[in-house]
């Protein structure tokens, strides 16, 4: 992993500033923002680890823990909770068996909550990595999750 | 230029902090946050203070506040003491276990406010810790975390790898909120025990060794083994030896 946290950083500058982008490919990359990737980040730019602690522990983007292989965002807004976001955090939570801000057994989806995602005429809405899907209902919600699932040989 | 500061008339360049010129002027104003070496943190809000300029009145923090042109301030009337009060009470909320805010919502006779819940502890997170131990160049604490979960830590909540030891966090703490014990051979802060070091020659306390080398290592010296008064008497004792020899 050291080698891969290298790659990815000393592409940047050894300035300040650059550290949010990294630590966003590092997001992107190993589905959190490793340890070793925080220390390793500190001492390329030269600043304190705290420093990074600090950023990493401020953005919602950015987590320490593992996240799973396909991060859930269902949107719990004004329009979409009138519109029953509700029943879907159930719905999700009998069907994979996690809660808001936890991430399955299995290690492939992670539930995010989020407040607005700006498509309130399509509501109630959820974003699976980064296809939107509308107007979900309970009935639909296991045909999309399903087409998530690593198919098993 | 000339204000008045509760009817009194005071005397102040334009740009100065109000809360200095009025406690220049001995006018006091309560402050948790502030600090002289570390100013304009402006974030505890206990040092508001009625600014009227040209009939117009409005609540300023007296702390971050320039003086640009003659107004009449009130440090301590009717208006002032509420919302102080009730600033008070909201950090108490927040650090109920402190000392200096009990008393301080006592002496305003701050409203009670039941509906709010209560938090833990004594930190009211001001950020002055964190700043210290930046502006110091050891930067081992940070705020982690936003919100209502914001909280003072050092990285990955273990004892911070960067502290040196030299507690500048405990001791601008307004609230006394960070733990810190010290006796003749230890101190421990953060959850790290350090050892302290003694003047060679007389015996007084000199500070962690981490803190020596961290202050050698900036000044670009080896880390000294005697006491700021020590070393003073070997370098005139060395000066004494440099005239009686001429």
């Amino acid at each position: 992993m050291t080698e891969e946290i290298l790659s990815l950083i000393t592409k940047y500058p050894k300035e300040l500033r650059y550290a949010l982008a990294a630590m966003q490919d590092m997001q992107r990359q190993f589905k959190h923002v490793p340890r070793e990737g925080i220390e390793l980040l500190a001492q390329h730019i030269g600043c304190k680890t705290a420093q990074l602690y600090s950023m990493a522990t401020f953005y919602k983007a950015l987590s320490l823990d593992a996240k799973g292989k396909h991060i859930i965002k269902l949107c719990d807004g004004t329009a979409c909770h009138i519109r029953g976001a509700n029943q879907l955090i159930d719905g999700i939570e009998r069907l994979l068996g996690i809660a808001p801000g936890e991430t399955s057994q299995d290690g492939l989806f992670s539930l995010e909550l989020v407040n607005c995602l700006g498509s309130c005429a399509i509501a109630p809405v959820m974003v699976v990595d980064e296809t939107y899907y509308s107007k979900v209902t309970l009935e639909k919600l296991p045909e999309i999750i399903d087409a998530y699932r690593e198919v098993t040989p | 230029m000339n204000i008045v500061i509760d009817g009194k008339s005071c005397t102040c360049e334009p740009g100065e902090f109000l809360l200095e010129v009025a406690r220049r002027n001995g006018i006091y104003i309560p402050t948790l946050c502030n600090h002289e070496g570390l100013l304009g943190q402006g974030c505890c809000r206990v040092c508001i203070v009625e600014v009227v300029e040209r009939g117009w009145s409005k609540t300023v923090v007296s702390c971050i506040y320039p003086v640009l042109n003659e107004c009449e301030v009130h440090t301590n009337n009717e208006k002032i003491k509420q919302q102080r009060g009730i600033i008070l009470r909201l950090l108490q909320k927040r650090a109920p276990q402190s000392e200096i805010i009990a008393a301080l919502c006592k002496a305003y006779s701050a409203p009670a406010l039941d509906k709010l819940n209560e938090k833990d502890g004594k930190c009211i997170i001001c950020g002055l810790c964190v700043r210290a131990c930046s502006t110091l160049g050891a930067g081992a604490i940070a705020t982690v975390n936003r919100g209502i979960t914001k909280e003072i830590a050092p990285p990955f909540n273990e004892p911070p790898a960067d502290c040196i030891g030299c507690g500048s966090c405990a001791r601008v703490c307004p609230t006394k909120a960070i733990e810190y014990h010290e006796n003749e051979t230890t101190r421990t802060v953060w959850e790290k025990t350090f050892t302290l070091v003694h003047c060679a020659s007389c015996g007084a306390q000199m500070g962690t060794q981490e803190e020596l080398n961290f202050a050698a290592e900036k000044a670009g010296t080896e880390p000294s083994t005697l006491c700021d008064a020590c070393r003073k008497k070997q370098l005139a004792l060395v000066m004494a030896d440099v005239y009686s020899a001429t």
